[in-house]
């Protein structure tokens, strides 16, 4: 029986001995957002980050991590198994899961700016997380410099009908208050929809229809000829002149991930918006 | 005399509401024709066929719970569609949805013989299994292609609000017809479905090939359950209940039953996504709809009797 105890008793302090040590191991950042993943990248501090998920595509200097799974459907052991000492997560479905990780004693940050202001904030939390204060200070306010440069540079000028289309059955399109809305303002553009109850809602065919928007930028994996041959929709100018934008020519990250690469997504619209000022109207 | 006016009464009130989905807040000729005439159509021809199927259904396989989707071939539909759209082929998710009708129609048929002969139990159980295992298909891919969520959804709980190119208007248009057709020929064999649910020898014995009638009323409802379901989801509510309104409204016998219901039924889906469209800012999935306003008026009319 004495040994029966004894063995326990050394088997229990053996296992508190391996979990303290993995402890102590710990070091690394687990990335779940492909958004904080792009700011974290941009903050120099890529090496850091040990698992990340399969959305979190940019930039290629992160390919070579470990994949703990996709955005709605992590593996917890996988992100346990990397022991580390911070975890970004999302909001959304994320929500669940960052609770089920703190349970577990690691801390986790949830990140999920839905407007330009929360994102410039959010920049510089995550750098005193991490350690990159400085940096993260420097990129907010070169973010924040371009975005003042882009607003100064269309202020007067007449702004193009914009109409995002995100899903094509149903019919799903974003509200001013999201933050694709307040990105196409901002390029200059006026998005179709002012108002939506939510940020990323349905919509009505004969809504749009009626909008007349003069661009048409679609995500919603339908095809040109598709869209111009929709029943009601070719007397719509931004069809009828086949001012149609897929994801090929604005690349959806650029504009849907709160992150560095805004800016790009901004001037590529700005783009857009100028070549309809000059040849489109 | 008292049907006769009800039967008025609803025409009329179909009538108008036709007018109020059409015209609501006056959008102009143009969207009137383009988008909302081709919703009203849709509407009024899945209305109708659910409803009408339904009586059928309950009458074909003797049990007041059977609704157009027991069989599972709205669920083999359901999958077809949405196995097209999330091979990225959404303009083709009718045609998806008729092939899994098809399949579906062909493999729950098999299922259900047994050395040659049918048993209506038979056929309930091979639907439900089948039904069952294109549901959990279904929500396999909803878990797999996080970014189809919304269209598997709308799907599942309906959407008559699809986008119909010109070609597609054509194609439906002509599916429309088949499936009025359909209906038209399953209202001739109403009397024949009523002596058939009394027994099958008392039918046969008065001259009705049960095995080919029933066969061919599976396959016509099969495939009318099989288009609204591609065009607009799967709709609850409408089959199971309006075959028991029609019955509590006093409507004895299915050459009743089925057109009073499939106007019942058109009707109530007319109203339900009139609310579905316009109750608050984002349009909801009109099955819900059904649902809601199904449950309360059906409790009330049952607790009058």
């Amino acid at each position: 029986m004495r040994y029966f105890f004894g063995m326990v008793i050394s088997c229990l302090m053996l296992f508190i001995g391996a979990c303290s040590n993995s402890r102590e191991e710990q070091g690394s950042i687990v990335v779940l957002s492909p958004e904080t993943a792009e700011i974290i990248a941009a903050l120099g501090a890529a090496d850091e980050i040990s698992g990340l998920t399969r959305e979190c595509t940019y930039p290629p200097e992160l390919a070579d991590k470990t994949i703990v799974g996709d955005f709605g459907a992590i593996d917890k052991e996988l992100v346990l198994g990397l022991s580390p000492k911070l975890v970004f997560a999302s909001g959304l479905e994320q929500e669940a899961l960052a609770m089920d990780i703190e349970k577990l004693g690691i801390k986790v940050h949830k990140s999920y700016p839905k407007t330009i202001a929360d994102l410039l904030q959010e920049i510089v939390v995550i750098g005193g997380l991490i350690g990159k204060e400085k940096q993260a200070i420097a990129l907010r306010d070169s973010l924040a410099g371009a975005i003042q440069e882009i607003k100064l540079a269309n202020t007067g000028k007449t702004r193009p009908k914009v109409y995002l289309e995100i899903y094509r059955d149903p019919l799903m399109s974003v509200g001013d208050d999201s933050f694709v809305g307040e990105l196409i303002e901002l390029a200059g553009g006026d998005n179709v929809f002012d108002r939506l109850e939510r940020d990323y809602s349905r919509v009505k065919a004969e809504q749009v229809i009626l909008a007349n928007p003069d661009i048409m930028i679609c995500y919603s994996r339908d095809s040109r000829a598709s869209i111009s041959a929709r029943k009601g929709w070719d007397r719509i100018p931004a069809i009828a002149q086949q001012r149609i934008f897929t994801e090929e020519d604005l690349d959806p990250d650029l504009i849907q991930r709160a992150g560095p690469r805004i800016i790009a997504g901004i001037s590529k619209m700005a783009d857009i918006f100028e070549q309809w000022r000059t040849f489109g109207k | 005399m008292k049907r006769h006016l009800f039967l008025i009464l609803m025409l009329m009130v179909g009538l108008g509401l036709m007018a109020l989905y059409l015209f609501w807040q006056n959008p102009g000729p143009y969207i009137i024709w383009q988008v909302r005439v081709p919703r009203l159509i849709l509407t009024l021809v899945s209305g109708m066929s659910l409803a009408a199927i339904g009586s059928v259904y309950q009458l074909m396989l003797g049990n007041p719970l059977a609704e157009p989707y027991i069989l599972g071939v709205s669920s083999g539909s359901a999958f077809g569609s949405i196995l097209f759209a999330s091979l990225g082929m959404i303009i083709l998710m009718p045609l998806g949805g008729f092939i899994g009708a098809i399949i579906t129609m062909l493999l729950v048929w098999r299922l259900a013989q047994k050395r040659g002969s049918f048993d209506p139990q038979r056929l309930i159980i091979a639907g439900v299994i089948v039904g069952m295992f294109f549901s959990s298909a279904i929500s396999l891919m909803m878990y797999l292609n996080r970014q189809d969520t919304v269209l598997i959804l709308g799907t599942l709980m309906g959407n008559l609000g699809r986008i119909f190119s010109y070609t597609e208007y054509r194609v439906f248009l002509a599916l429309s017809s088949l499936v009025i057709g359909l209906l038209g020929w399953i209202y001739l064999k109403s009397r024949a479905l009523d002596i058939l649910s009394s027994s099958d020898l008392y039918a046969a014995s008065v001259g009705i090939e049960v095995e080919r009638l029933r066969r061919q009323l599976f396959f016509a409802s099969s495939l009318i359950v099989g288009i609204v379901v591609s065009y607009a989801g799967i709709i609850g509510f409408v089959g199971l209940i309006t075959p028991h309104i029609m019955r509590l409204m006093g409507y004895k016998n299915q050459k009743q039953i089925f057109p009073m219901g499939a106007i019942f039924g058109a009707s109530f889906l007319l109203v339900a996504d009139f609310f579905a469209k316009n109750l608050s800012g984002i349009e909801l999935p009109v099955g819900v709809i059904t649902a809601a306003i199904g449950c309360p008026f059906f409790i009330y009319l049952l607790l009058r009797k």
